[in-house]
């Protein structure tokens, strides 16, 4: 069986392709996205999911609910979904195309877990030395979480940074007991 | 559990004393599916293959498959608290096990942890269970004989130290007595045994070390137990474990012996393992690469020159070569050699002991059949005294089994058949042996020789186990110097030789059998 994201990557790398070549990339991010959010409505989630849904019906219902949000191209890419029977895979598409994005404009998404708020100092601090160390842009999300007791963690992608007395600790527990 | 709080003190405190507190970038990714044992995980893109994943709850697994979007991986242990969303993250390490000395004589599990109750192991060191084989350059021929003090063994089918020797045969032919009467035999012949019991009952598994208890093996034996009740995930790992234990000796210059009892659980543990994990499945369902998980452990086992010991050890132990001798066990089914894992063993081994059921249920045991079982390089190992008065036993029992056929049909017989037919019967006879109780290289010297110089003709076959059991006690008795000294020399010279056969036939004038 084969993961949704590995379906879903064909999909995403099309749809980045043609928006790299018509310099549409903020329009598709905004369309897959507008899409996304009318796919995780309930009542369109149902109808999606009812087998006795003629997948002719399904494609004209879901181009209408979303209406001239979607492009020619946006609304071929609803096609092609629907005839393969992937519309289910959507959110995945659209996740895969915003990695993709990002990879592209050179950006990171990096969650910051900090015991106490950080100032906007040692933020920008932050930032800027790990973008030296991953050598893309940072852009930071910033949380507050006091179940880590001190210190910071920061989450690049699936990469964790680990500074947090809490994960210290964790670490001491798993060597005295090995 | 007794413990002593000075030892726990002072462990702590080294503990924490080589903690150190740094905050390294690791790779962590989220539990998708947790299905019998198998862990489907998204994310963790640096994860190599074999690597330790860590789950919540200091449990551990193993990733196996590395696919595009996800990582298989098999847990060690427990998996019911793993959910799905659950945090894994990559631990950089490979699966180790303690190694050393301090494991002689304790029976643990697959990763080394003591199962005996006798406290903790203690072991200094821990090493890797998958290591490369040592390379044709490090290695040496078999030159040293391995004793299992089996007569049909060691004079039929001889085991060099650093020779992979199978024993194949149907269940309830003995595998495992074989087997366990090697381990008992090594005792004060330098030799440390590892026993890897693997899916076996784990009452079969407490009688063997029983047995290696009462018979004062365990004083040199380790005992590696992955039962059938652990996990596949344990079973399978099981042999590598052993075998990394057993390395540790070979590569120090000593010599080590190891059973895996038996390779073909250890394949089945590894099917059910690839099934889980979706891998293809190919001739009776095991996986395409189950031929190599058998032959990369087998090739471990070796004999190593003086060179790698030295350079091992960086020269504190010179002019020594090691060995690791191995005996794989493997099931067969109604005699069938030629299925799949079967064949595959037959094919990397240096040889195999075959038991036959027909033999067993005959009374003739060890139920050894002298025609298909071989031993291609322990011929150049063989003791010399067992080599020079062993070469007729073969012999002796191939025209017997020949002429057997034959014999059936015939009523009245010539003299010179008729006495090679009591010949072989006598032979077999000879070869018959009790478990737990293995020859010495002197009393085995002495059985042979009282066979081939026919002192054994004009006994009766249903009493020539007995002549040979009163003759070891009147040898030892009443010729102890003698019995001592083809047991130090391992040879015969000419006049021991007259002087053995003056003894047998002063035995044979006592008439006390």
């Amino acid at each position: 069986m084969a993961e949704i994201s590995t379906i879903a990557r064909p999909y995403a790398v099309a749809a980045f392709k043609l928006a790299k070549e018509q310099k549409a990339l903020a329009k598709w991010s905004e369309m897959l996205g507008f899409a996304t959010a009318v796919l995780s409505d309930a009542q369109m989630k149902a109808f999606v999911q009812d087998p006795n849904v003629v997948s002719s019906d399904l494609e004209a219902t879901f181009l209408k609910v979303c209406g001239d949000k979607l492009n020619t191209n946006g609304q071929n890419l609803i096609k092609t979904l629907v005839e393969y029977g992937r519309l289910s895979i959507l959110p995945a598409v659209t996740s895969a195309f915003e990695e993709l994005k990002a990879q592209d404009e050179g950006t990171l998404d990096a969650q910051i877990i900090a015991a106490a708020k950080p100032s906007a100092a040692e933020i920008k601090d932050l930032v800027k030395k790990l973008e030296a160390k991953f050598g893309k842009k940072i852009e930071a999300t910033v949380s507050v979480d006091e179940e880590i007791i001190g210190g910071i963690k920061i989450i690049v992608g699936d990469t964790v940074i680990d500074a947090s007395v809490k994960g210290q600790l964790q670490n001491l527990a798993y060597s005295l007991s090995a | 559990m007794q413990l002593s709080t000075s030892e726990i003190s002072e462990l702590i405190k080294s503990r924490l004393e080589n903690f150190s507190v740094s905050s390294e970038a690791r790779t962590q990714g989220t539990v998708i599916s947790v299905t019998d044992g198998i862990v489907r995980i998204h994310g963790l893109s640096n994860v190599m293959s074999g690597e330790m994943i860590e789950f919540p709850g200091n449990t551990f697994g193993l990733a196996l498959n590395l696919e595009r979007d996800s990582v298989g991986a098999v847990v060690l242990g427990d998996y019911e608290h793993i959910t799905e969303g659950d945090i894994c993250k990559c631990t950089g390490r490979i699966l180790e096990v303690p190694v050393g000395p301090e494991l002689i004589g304790r029976v643990v599990n697959a990763l080394g942890q003591p199962i005996d109750g006798k406290g903790p192991v203690n072991a200094k060191m821990t090493d890797k269970i998958e290591k490369v084989a040592p390379g044709v350059i490090a290695r040496k021929s078999v030159s040293q004989p391995v004793q299992t003090g089996l007569k049909s063994v060691d004079s039929m089918v001889p085991v060099g130290r650093g020779q992979r020797e199978l024993i194949i045969g149907d269940r309830q032919t003995g595998k495992t007595a074989v087997a366990v009467d090697a381990i008992i035999n090594q005792k004060g012949q330098n030799m440390t045994c590892v026993y890897v019991a693997i899916g076996q009952k784990a009452s079969t598994i407490a009688n063997v070390v029983r047995k290696l208890e009462e018979n004062g093996a365990m004083a040199y034996t380790i005992v590696v137990a992955a039962a059938a009740s652990d996990s596949a995930a344990l079973q399978f790992l099981a042999p590598y474990a052993g075998c990394t234990m057993g390395e540790y000796f070979r590569d120090r210059g000593e010599d080590a012996l190891i059973v895996y009892d038996d390779l073909t659980k250890q394949a089945i543990a590894y099917r059910q393992i690839s099934l889980l994990l979706r891998r293809p499945p190919g001739r009776e369902a095991y996986p395409g690469d189950v031929f190599y998980i058998h032959s990369r452990l087998l090739e471990r086992a070796a004999r190593v020159n003086e060179e790698y010991v030295e350079k091992f050890t960086e020269g504190k132990i010179k002019g020594k070569t090691g060995s690791l001798t191995a005996l794989p066990v493997i099931e067969t089914a109604a005699g069938d050699v030629s299925a799949f894992v079967p064949t595959n063993v037959i094919s990397i081994t240096d040889g195999q002991i075959f038991l036959e059921t027909d033999l067993f249920n005959a009374g003739i045991r060890p139920a050894i059949n002298a025609g298909i079982s071989v031993s291609r390089v322990g011929g150049a190992a063989q003791t010399k005294v067992i080599k020079k008065l062993g070469g007729g036993v073969r012999l002796a029992l191939a025209q017997y089994r020949e002429l057997a056929a034959f014999a059936q049909f015939a009523s009245d017989l010539d003299e010179a058949t008729r006495k090679q037919l009591d010949r072989g019967r006598m032979f077999t006879e000879l070869m018959k042996q009790a478990q737990y109780s293995p020859l010495s290289v002197s009393n085995m010297a002495i059985s042979l020789l009282a066979a081939n110089k026919g002192y054994l003709d004009d006994v009766p076959t249903n009493k020539v186990l007995a002549f040979e059991s009163a003759l070891h006690g009147f040898m030892s008795s009443k010729y102890k110097k003698l019995m001592e000294g083809i047991e130090s020399s391992k040879d015969l010279s000419g006049d021991n030789e007259k002087a053995v056969e003056a003894a047998i036939q002063d035995f044979k004038a006592t008439n006390a059998y």
